[in-house]
């Protein structure tokens, strides 16, 4: 045992996990940030809340019943969200449900990653196993160094 | 005896991902920062050694002067 590390893919944005700052202005448009940076896992989370949703070049719109929300990138490439028919409460209780959803559409594209990427870099997999935060522990035989 | 060296990657459901190195002695356990990044897309955020590292370190080391005493 000589190193522990904490590894952040490339798919979630900056050191914090939920980022849902939000502000409304005077139009009655509440936007929200997010941590996101992936458009097709957003996609797929958003469908994983419930949302309809509808992509349009560097636009994502997704819709639960009266509420409506535009997803657009900021220049980092992070994508935020504008709502409408919701108060910020609301805004930011969907932008956290989303941001769950997409943690687990993040967590399972590791996964298929790790286990079809491993063995090419000289690891088997040993073991794997679900814990009680259903974190999903893989343990790999070190092949070759 | 020698344990096989491990790797144990922990993939948490917010999408952060723990790993730790077992029994790959001294600095070798730095070639997996690499190795663990490409393998999950990502980049490390925190590292740290643990406690076997620098006692791997300080056996390296005796064993550096054995072998320099030897020769002679």
């Amino acid at each position: 045992m000589s190193i522990s590390l904490l590894l952040v893919p490339l798919a979630v944005a900056g050191a914090a996990a939920v980022k849902a700052a939000s502000d409304r202005g005077a139009d009655g448009v509440c936007h929200v940030h997010t941590r996101m940076r992936d458009v097709t896992l957003l996609a797929d989370a958003l469908r994983d809340t419930g949302a309809e949703v509808a992509t349009a070049e560097e636009r994502l719109t997704a819709r639960w019943e009266a509420v409506e929300a535009v997803f657009t990138r900021d220049a980092e490439g992070i994508w935020g969200a504008h709502f409408t028919g919701a108060d910020q409460a609301r805004a930011v209780e969907l932008v956290t449900a989303v941001d769950v959803a997409y943690g687990r559409r993040v967590q399972r594209t590791v996964l298929d990653r790790l286990r079809d990427q491993a063995p090419a870099a000289g690891l088997r997999l040993e073991s794997e196993t679900v814990d009680e935060n259903a974190g999903v522990r893989l343990v790999f035989e070190v092949e070759r160094q | 005896m020698t344990e096989k060296p491990r790797i144990v990657v922990t993939v948490n459901p917010d999408g952060t991902v723990s790993a730790e190195t077992l029994d790959i002695l001294g600095d070798d356990c730095l070639d997996y920062i690499a190795v663990l990044e490409d393998l999950i897309g990502g980049k490390v955020r925190d590292s740290a050694f643990t406690a076997d590292h620098t006692r791997q370190r300080t056996f390296g080391t005796q064993q550096q002067v054995n072998r320099d005493v030897d020769p002679a």
